[in-house]
């Protein structure tokens, strides 16, 4: 019984390295009792939550995780009646000093999750075309160009992009004067004509890195 | 064996065989085939010594599987995410963490014990025996709570001249009205098909009983409502009826008739002395298994032996390797935590929404409510506190708890969240004003707790429609594997502890009917 016990843990961390083969589950970070928080909403290792609207973190990068938290704390993100989700992140943000802001995005950079699924039923190539106009800031490959401020949309839900994209779009978020980097993606938003345009470009989008 | 080639039948007398007509009373419960609103059942589970079981969250649901299991012999475990036990049975006393998100801070209530507020449940009505039954059981002790209260009020701001209106005068007028207008009508005889004069006479009795009608079947006001002046040392004098077409077109029956005729809100309700959290703190004691607090789950599979459990605590990653696992996760986190669940077992989690309350509890310096004759019950208002409960303990002393708002669902729990906590109470005492003279200044300490931003909850239960409960209820009550999910989100009493009790009972029932199926199986060998 006990051999066969230690067995299928040993299947289990055989299939676990599988899954994710650069990173064991021993190595994954542990958040301290004030980063908790994050994962109540955005789920083990940051892995995004659909039902909570909290989307995946892990693999975003540093600058504009750090970009986001102050985004919220001052209030140009969250605090517009009809952005929800946005809402309950910022008071969170709020309690943030800078120092913890810098702690939180060192925690959220070394989080390891599986890649989100995509969710979205677009038209590729309508999005493809869409996209070329993204590609200055985000990158052919939506890797991002952290010398232009435009992240990288890789790893991200697509059900959050489209969500964003509307914000955007409708001056839901980068509506606030001081928000420089949210006014130019507000106006950029405005190329896409509707949500079916929407749908298209973050379908296009979902297919980096499936090769 | 195979057990999904068996019919009901044939498994209900394998069962028999095994454990005898008490095992084939639980199967049946268990099945669906019994009422589960009758006396609780009789868990007799199968002892199974050695066997190990895990259980996710400490409220009531996960409380009451421990409590069970580790009697029948099972090895138990308890992990909790958040600081404490009891999940939404909850009591709020001075020093107590509210542990909001982004807003976390102290209850300030007086040191004294009958200040104290109930932000989950705080009512149990005669029917839920499966609650009772395990306050029986474990000690606590339960009062009386007075949910409806004749001399609290109705108040709409339209309505009534915009001042809150007596429940007594409301009711004794509605009944007298429309018992006049059922007096005539039975008096003219007018119906398709007429009474006959016997039936005519009972009727006509009956509606003089039930609106307090004059002998000539008219109404003009009566005791019901109060006295105007008089009734002790000088005669009684009766308050005028209001106006019919008000009262018609006030709103308050929407909601008036169901509010004492359902059996959930009809009085007498029962609390737990001294607070509800009294039932958590009564499993804690009878409970001898490791509850660990502050234990995050970071991934649950199911294995080919049984559960395995990955949960960081005090800074590590731990595992907890099980041979059944209880679950009362809410749902809505159970999409944010690895898995290797089947697809339709996680699309219930991704496909259903949390529910939200809210809730606000007052300080008051001075128990001003028993001046106007009110003891306990609700005060209804079209305003968006909605309802203002009074305490039903501490009678006579100087200072009491109320309930100063209670929201129900995301949309109105959500107007309060967005408001900064300070601005809740002050948003409470302005409305309150509206019922009570000077009721904001009596405001000594508030506490809000909106369950949708409260840490590790982030919701209430399960917000069911008809269409997710046809699509994934059943779904989600069955296991997967040797996990169950549980709590009040897996019944159809979500928000209601006797939810809980009732999921923690079905859980255990189909547990024990496995346990005893697997065991008669191995008998014959």
């Amino acid at each position: 019984m006990r051999i066969l016990k230690t067995g299928s843990v040993f299947t289990a961390t055989i299939l676990l390295i599988i899954a994710s083969p650069s990173h064991a589950e021993d190595e994954l970070p542990i958040p301290t009792d004030d980063y908790i928080y994050c994962t109540v909403c955005h789920g083990v290792q940051l892995m995004g939550n659909s039902v909570i609207k909290a989307p995946r973190l892990s693999d975003m990068e540093s600058w504009y995780v750090e970009r986001q938290l102050q985004a919220f704390k001052k209030g140009w993100r969250g605090t517009h009646d009809d952005d929800k989700a946005g809402i309950e992140m910022q008071p969170m943000a709020a309690t943030l000093s800078n120092e913890q802001i810098a702690e939180a995005t060192s925690f959220v950079t070394k989080t390891r999750s599986e890649l989100p699924v995509s969710t979205v039923r677009g038209g590729i190539p309508r999005g493809r075309h869409h996209y070329t106009s993204c590609v200055a800031c985000h990158g052919d490959e939506g890797q991002g160009n952290e010398a232009l401020g435009g992240p990288a949309l890789t790893g991200v839900n697509d059900w959050y992009l489209i969500t964003q994209l509307q914000n955007y779009k409708n001056g839901i978020r980068g509506a606030h004067p001081d928000d420089s980097f949210g006014n130019q993606m507000r106006a950029a938003a405005q190329i896409l004509a509707d949500d079916e345009a929407i749908d298209d470009v973050v379908s296009y989008i979902a297919t980096f890195g499936n090769d | 064996m195979n057990t999904n080639n068996l019919s009901r039948r044939r498994f209900l007398e394998l069962v028999g065989a095994a454990g005898g007509s008490t095992a084939v009373y639980q199967t049946s419960r268990a099945m669906g085939l019994l009422e589960d609103t009758g006396p609780v059942a009789k868990l007799d589970l199968q002892n199974a010594s050695g066997k190990n079981v895990a259980i996710l969250g400490a409220g009531i649901a996960g409380l009451t599987v421990a409590y069970e299991l580790e009697r029948a012999g099972y090895d138990v475990t308890i992990l909790e995410a958040s600081h404490r036990i009891g999940g939404r049975n909850m009591t709020l006393r001075h020093g107590d963490l509210i542990d909001e998100m982004g807003n976390n801070r102290i209850c300030n209530f007086d040191d004294e014990p009958d200040l104290f507020f109930n932000p989950g449940p705080a009512r149990i009505p005669g029917h839920h025996h499966r609650i009772l039954h395990y306050c029986k059981k474990l000690g606590v002790e339960l009062q009386i709570k007075a949910n409806y209260a004749r001399h609290a009020y109705t108040h709409e701001s339209g309505r009534f001249g915009g001042k809150p209106v007596r429940k007594s005068d409301y009711f004794a007028d509605a009944n007298g009205f429309i018992s006049e207008l059922l007096y005539k009508a039975v008096d003219k005889n007018r119906f398709d098909e007429p009474l006959s004069e016997e039936d005519r006479e009972r009727m006509m009795k009956f509606a003089t009983q039930l609106g307090d009608l004059q002998p000539d079947g008219t109404y003009h006001g009566s005791v019901r409502a109060g006295y105007k002046s008089g009734g002790f040392i000088k005669q009684g004098v009766h308050k005028s009826p209001m106006d019919f077409s008000a009262l018609l077109n006030s709103h308050h029956w929407e909601t008036a008739y169901e509010s004492i005729a359902n059996p959930e809100w009809a009085e007498p309700l029962m609390e737990a002395v001294g607070g509800m959290d009294n039932i958590s703190r009564g499993f804690a004691r009878n409970i001898r298994s490791p509850i660990v607090t502050n234990a995050q789950v970071q991934s649950i599979r199911n294995t080919d032996a049984g559960v395995e459990v990955i949960y960081n605590h005090s800074g590590k990653r731990k595992k907890l390797s099980a041979d059944w696992c209880f679950n009362s996760i809410p749902s809505h986190f159970m999409v944010g935590i690895p898995n290797n669940f089947s697809k339709d077992y996680n699309a219930c989690f991704a496909g259903v929404q949390p529910g939200n309350f809210f809730k606000i509890g007052l300080q008051m310096k001075e128990r001003f409510w028993e001046r106007e004759g009110i003891y306990g019950g609700i005060t209804h208002t079209d305003q968006r506190i909605n309802q203002v409960w009074y305490p039903s303990h501490g009678i006579h002393k100087q200072k009491g708890v109320m309930l100063g708002a209670y929201a129900f669902g995301a949309e109105e729990s959500g107007f309060f969240e967005r408001m900064s906590p300070e601005d809740r109470i002050k948003f409470a005492g302005a409305c309150g004003n509206n019922l009570h003279k000077g009721y904001s200044d009596y405001i000594e300490a508030g506490v809000s707790v909106p369950w949708g931003r409260m840490n590790h909850m982030m919701g209430c239960s399960i917000a069911w429609t008809p269409e997710t409960r046809e699509k994934y209820y059943k779904r989600m009550r069955a296991p997967e594997g040797r996990h169950y999910m549980i709590g009040d989100q897996i019944s159809y009493h979500p928000t209601w502890q006797e939810g809980a009790f009732a999921s923690a009972e079905y859980a255990l029932l189909d547990l024990d009917k496995r346990v005893r199926a697997a065991s008669a199986v191995t008998r014959k060998g």
